[in-house]
Formats: structure tokens, C-alpha cells, sequence
């Protein structure tokens, strides 16, 4: 069976128009140091002819400054160069209007974020989180981002590089796709509930199982790419769809992590959500006047 | 509900998640908002038959510090060790958004009204993060919670107090990172591997999880502050943690932006400049890192009393 796993750069050349693709440069930022963040892969290319930003990782590539980081993993380094890739993002649209901005494509394929003792001592948790507020950024300024799903998908590395996005695609897991904090062997162990109960139990409840499939069901990807040549179309479909419902002044419902949680809502999979934040809204109501400046 | 003035001088460590939001805010402000009377249980716990709590291990509400409105997260540790999932994630979010919404319709209808009048957030951390139980609706929460600080931004300070029992890790670490200013005591611990998944995942040669002192010299308030990751290191009390929040209350949205650490290009140019710093001195040791910053005798600063370490120590210049 195909997979793209770990192939993060010959997933890149699939999706954008062919030889399009220069890395290393964002409108007017260049990333020359090969062994700065080596993992991370940033750069420019044309999807069905307009421009977009693309940020992968390369599973080959091993950071040996920081030892933790190698198959795809995200260290410190990664972590703030693809925020800078996003910044640089930002700052080559800035005098555009919103519905102009360049789109970003993630694509994902990574195991985890660095963890390591020298990323606890300087704040690896800084690196993963400056990236997602500069991917939030992009995404309430305008940019479409677009995260596709090639490989692995795993808890924290996976909400740096993915659940910021407007959309989520995801290969299904024909293709060895993984989604997931953990497997579920072992939130078997932890949880201390057989994985046979849990097998049974994630038929009807998707919250703690792995895969793409799960996921969907939770609203946490938009849409299951069935073939590789179906990333490409998907993708774009996908940025012309983010930029509608962004004109429309509805993105904030219809894209993004908010976005999901609808989705999530109305397939059946986060059901509670809604429902939590509409009774404390309400409760917040019925005290407000309470928290209002006082007037003298 | 505890005495108010009685909970003052407690152990900010030993708390709660109600005492800690109740003593935050002003004598009897507190209106806990989701609280257990609504009974907003996890239904994938239900599912699993597991315990539940009646508030998910989380207690949101909102207080006020003289005349600032406060909307208070703080959560439960002993709870599933803080973990979040579905219903604490759309808490924390909802509360957050709530503060945004009141702040955008109080200052609709008056554009001067003064900074000590507008919300703020106040968020008690004490969590390891992504509840596994229900852990694909607690990665998604946390997306939504970072998505909420990022809408925050310009509007409404976020503060984070981290100073409980389990500390603030996983996917809360970096939601701790994004937030507007931090402040810890000694013994609040902040980072995103917790120290027994480094040790199973690398070896004990790189970390000794069973090493107390150690973990603290890694993730500990001192280290920290030294790093310059907490803005605030406070004592252990109820009333030394609300008292630093009480100060920030004075402060416009726009003086929070020189405390971030992270969420601009300038402030991401700066982080690098550690990274390259850590590239270079190679730390093995969180006093390694002190002796660089210009502290001479990283043992007895560490093991002396916090007012003589924050009067004499040395904090990283990045």
C-alpha cells in the first residue's frame, strides 16, 4: 500500500504545481542556514497557479544540536522557524486586502514535539506555543490555512502543526495516516480499561481513538482524502471555500478550531460543548449588571 | 463556601481549585458560573464508568478585584490531575470568550472607560494536560483555547497563576506560554514534557524523574523567573498570589504586551536567541543556565529564602 509517511518534502511536490516550490524563502525572508531547524520546511510555492506558503517536516532530517529532535519531530528551533515562516507570511501580505492574503498549507506529518531536558530548561512549551498563536494570527488576519494530514499526527505536535488551521484534511488510514495523542494501547494502560473494551466502546464514541476516521467523526477533520492525487484538488477547494465563508464575515463559525467544534457538533461526535458554553453564557446573563462599572 | 479572610493565608500549593478562585477575587464577588449545581459531568467518563466530577475538575466564574472584573479559570488537580477534555475545554473557552464579549459591549458603550474597569481573565492552572480519557476532545479543546487567547490579544489581559500541586504541563503548558504574564510561586512547576515522560521516553541519564530537586531546578518558579518564563515569582499564599494579580488589575491592555514571551516576530527572534544560547552552553543542569545569567553561587541562591533570591538574582538577558 502507498503511504507518504515520512516523506514530507515528496508529499510537498504532490500538492503544489510542479517545480514550483522554493524552499527556504517567504516573500521577502530567506532561511539559508541548513542546519538552523533542519527538520522544518518552509517555503514558497503556486497552488493552481496562486501563491502559497508551505510548511512541512523532513523525517530524514536530525537537528544535531538538539539530539531529541529527529524523525519529523518538532524541537525548539522547528518550532520558532515555522512561526517565523508565518510571520514572514504575515508581513509579504500586510498591505493586501484580507480576501487577497496567500494561503498556508501544512502538511503534516509529524510524531511529537522535542522532549527533551535542555527544551524543559529553556521552555520547549514557548517554541510549540509561539508557532500556534503566529498560525491564529495568520488565520484571523485573513490567510486561508489549509493543514493536510500525510503521516503521523500525534497530540502536541500535531496542535502546533494542524488544529490551528482553518481546515483539516487528512489521507484516510489506508495510507498509514495517524491521528491521535496517544495509542490506544496505551491509554489502555493508563486509563487501566482493556483495549478490547475500548475497541468496542470507540464504535459509539470516537473521543479516545486513533485515526483519521475518529477524528472526522469529532469535526477534528473536515474531509477524508481517499487518494494521493486527491490531495491536491482538495486543497484547493478547500482555500476557495476558507475564503468565501472569511468574505462572508463567517469564518469564525464555519473555520478554524471553532469551526470544528460545530462540526463536531453536528456529526455527533462533541455534543456537550455547545451545551456548556450556552448555560454559562446564560448564567453570566443573569449576573451581569453585577460586574458593570458602577456609576456614581 | 470558606471563610474568605481565613483562606488569605493559606497555602497557595495546598488549595483548591474553588478556594483558589474565590480567594482571588474580592471578599464575596465570586459568582462561580457552570458550577457543580449544573452538573456538567464528562459524558465519555459516564461512558467508561469512570468517577466524575459534578464541575469536570474545573471551577469558572467570575469576581472582581476592586472595580476590574475578573473571569476566573482554576483548576482541579486532584481531579484526573487536572486533565481537560470536552466540557473543561468548552469552560475555559467560554469563559474567555465571555470576558472578550463583556469587554467589547462595555467599551461599545463607553470608549474612555477606564482599564481597571475592563475584564480581565485570570487562569489557575494545575493540569498535565490532554485528559486521555477523552483525549481527542481534549486536543481539540486546547486548539480552541489557544484560538480564544489569540482573540484576547489587545483586548483583555490573560494572566496565568501557576503555583498547585501537579503544575501546568502538556498541552496547558504551551496555553500558559501564550498568555499575557505569569505568575508562579516556588513551587509551581511549568513546561510541556513532564519530567517521567522525558525519563521514559530518553532514559534516566537525561532525566531522573525521581530526582525532586532536580525537576524543580528544571520546570520549578525559580528557574522560571531566572528564564524570565514567569514574570512574577510570589509566596506561597493565597494573598501573595492575589495581591500580584490585584497589581496587574491597575494595568492597560497595552502594558501586558511587554510582558509576553512569545506572540510576535520580535518576541520569537528573542526566544531564538536562548535556543542558540542552549546550541552553546549545552546545559545538563538548570544551574549551568544561572551561572551564565551572572549568578556566582547557583546552590545557595536556590536553596535560600525566595526574598533574599529575588533580591539578589540574576534573571537571563536573552
Amino acid at each position: 500500500m502507498e503511504t507518504l509517511l515520512g516523506q514530507g518534502r515528496a508529499a510537498i511536490d504532490l500538492i503544489v504545481d510542479a517545480g514550483s516550490f522554493t524552499e527556504g524563502t517567504v516573500g521577502a525572508r530567506t532561511f539559508d542556514d541548513p542546519d538552523f531547524g533542519p527538520g522544518a520546511v518552509v517555503g514558497t510555492a503556486q497552488l493552481d497557479g496562486e501563491t502559497v506558503t508551505v510548511i512541512a517536516s523532513d523525517a530524514e532530517a536530525f537537528n544535531e544540536k538538539f539530539p531529541v529532535v529527529y524523525s519529523g519531530i518538532i524541537g525548539m528551533e522547528e518550532g520558532y522557524k515555522m512561526a517565523q515562516a508565518v510571520y514572514a507570511t504575515l508581513a509579504a501580505d500586510a498591505e493586501k486586502e484580507a480576501a487577497r492574503k496567500r494561503a498556508i498549507v501544512l502538511i503534516v506529518d509529524t510524531p511529537g514535539n522535542g522532549p527533551g531536558k535542555v527544551e524543559e530548561l529553556f521552555g520547549m512549551n514557548k517554541a510549540t506555543g509561539a508557532y500556534q498563536l503566529a498560525l491564529a494570527e495568520a488565520r484571523l488576519a485573513g490567510h486561508p490555512i489549509v493543514a493536510m494530514v500525510v503521516g503521523r499526527a500525534i497530540s502536541g505536535a500535531f496542535l502546533c502543526h494542524g488544529l490551528q488551521a482553518d481546515r483539516i484534511l487528512s489521507l484516510t488510514s489506508e495510507f498509514q495516516t495517524m491521528i491521535h495523542v496517544m495509542p490506544i494501547t496505551s491509554v489502555s494502560r493508563i486509563i487501566k480499561k482493556d483495549v478490547e473494551l475500548l475497541e468496542e466502546l470507540a464504535k459509539a464514541n470516537p473521543v479516545f481513538a486513533a485515526g483519521p476516521a475518529f477524528f472526522y467523526k469529532l469535526g477534528g477533520v473536515e474531509r477524508l482524502v481517499e487518494s494521493i492525487d486527491g490531495m491536491r484538488p482538495a486543497i484547493a477547494a478547500q482555500i476557495a471555500d476558507i475564503r468565501k465563508a472569511k468574505s462572508d464575515g463567517a469564518a469564525t463559525a464555519l473555520t478554524g478550531p471553532r469551526g470544528r467544534g460545530a462540526l463536531g457538533a453536528e456529526r455527533g461526535g462533541r455534543t456537550v460543548r455547545p451545551k456548556v458554553q450556552e448555560l454559562l453564557r446564560a448564567e453570566f446573563a443573569a449576573v451581569e449588571d453585577r460586574f458593570r462599572p458602577r456609576a456614581n | 463556601m470558606p471563610n474568605w479572610s481565613r483562606l488569605q493565608t493559606n497555602s497557595f500549593l495546598e488549595c483548591s481549585a474553588r478556594d483558589r478562585a474565590v480567594g482571588l477575587v474580592d471578599e464575596g464577588s465570586f459568582v462561580e458560573l457552570g458550577g457543580p449545581f449544573d452538573r456538567l459531568v464528562s459524558p465519555h467518563l459516564v461512558a467508561l464508568g469512570e468517577a466524575v466530577e459534578n464541575d469536570d475538575g474545573i471551577v469558572t466564574g467570575v469576581g472582581r478585584i476592586g472595580t476590574r472584573p475578573v473571569f476566573v479559570i482554576s483548576q482541579e488537580g486532584r481531579f484526573i490531575g487536572g486533565s481537560v477534555g470536552e466540557v473543561g475545554g468548552a469552560k475555559m473557552v467560554g469563559i474567555i470568550d465571555m470576558a472578550i464579549e463583556f469587554n467589547d459591549r462595555l467599551v461599545a458603550e463607553n470608549p474612555d472607560l477606564p482599564a481597571a474597569a475592563r475584564p480581565l481573565v485570570a487562569i489557575s492552572f494545575e493540569t498535565g494536560g490532554v485528559r486521555l480519557h477523552e483525549a481527542n476532545a481534549g486536543l481539540l479543546a486546547h486548539a480552541e483555547v489557544m484560538d480564544a487567547l489569540q482573540r484576547a490579544r489587545h483586548k483583555v489581559p490573560v494572566v496565568a497563576l501557576i503555583g498547585s500541586r501537579i503544575g501546568c504541563f502538556g498541552g496547558m503548558g504551551f496555553v500558559a506560554a501564550a498568555t499575557d504574564a505569569i505568575v508562579m510561586s516556588e513551587f509551581g512547576r511549568l513546561g510541556l514534557t513532564g519530567p517521567e515522560v522525558i525519563e521514559q521516553e530518553m532514559g534516566k541519564d537525561e532525566f531522573d524523574a525521581s530526582n525532586r530537586a532536580l525537576v524543580y531546578r528544571t520546570t520549578g518558579g525559580r528557574h522560571k523567573y531566572v528564564m524570565g518564563d514567569a514574570n512574577f515569582l510570589v509566596d506561597d499564599t493565597v494573598a501573595a498570589f492575589r495581591a500580584q494579580l490585584a497589581d496587574l488589575c491597575a494595568l492597560p491592555v497595552a502594558s501586558f504586551e511587554a510582558m509576553r514571551r512569545i506572540g510576535s516576530p520580535e518576541l520569537v527572534e528573542k526566544q531564538l536567541r536562548g535556543v542558540a544560547l542552549a546550541a552553546e552552553l549545552k546545559p545538563t543542569d538548570a544551574r549551568d543556565i544561572w551561572r551564565h545569567a551572572g549568578n556566582n553561587d547557583p546552590v545557595g541562591l536556590a536553596d535560600g529564602p525566595l526574598s533574599d533570591f529575588r533580591k539578589s538574582v540574576r534573571r537571563l538577558a536573552l
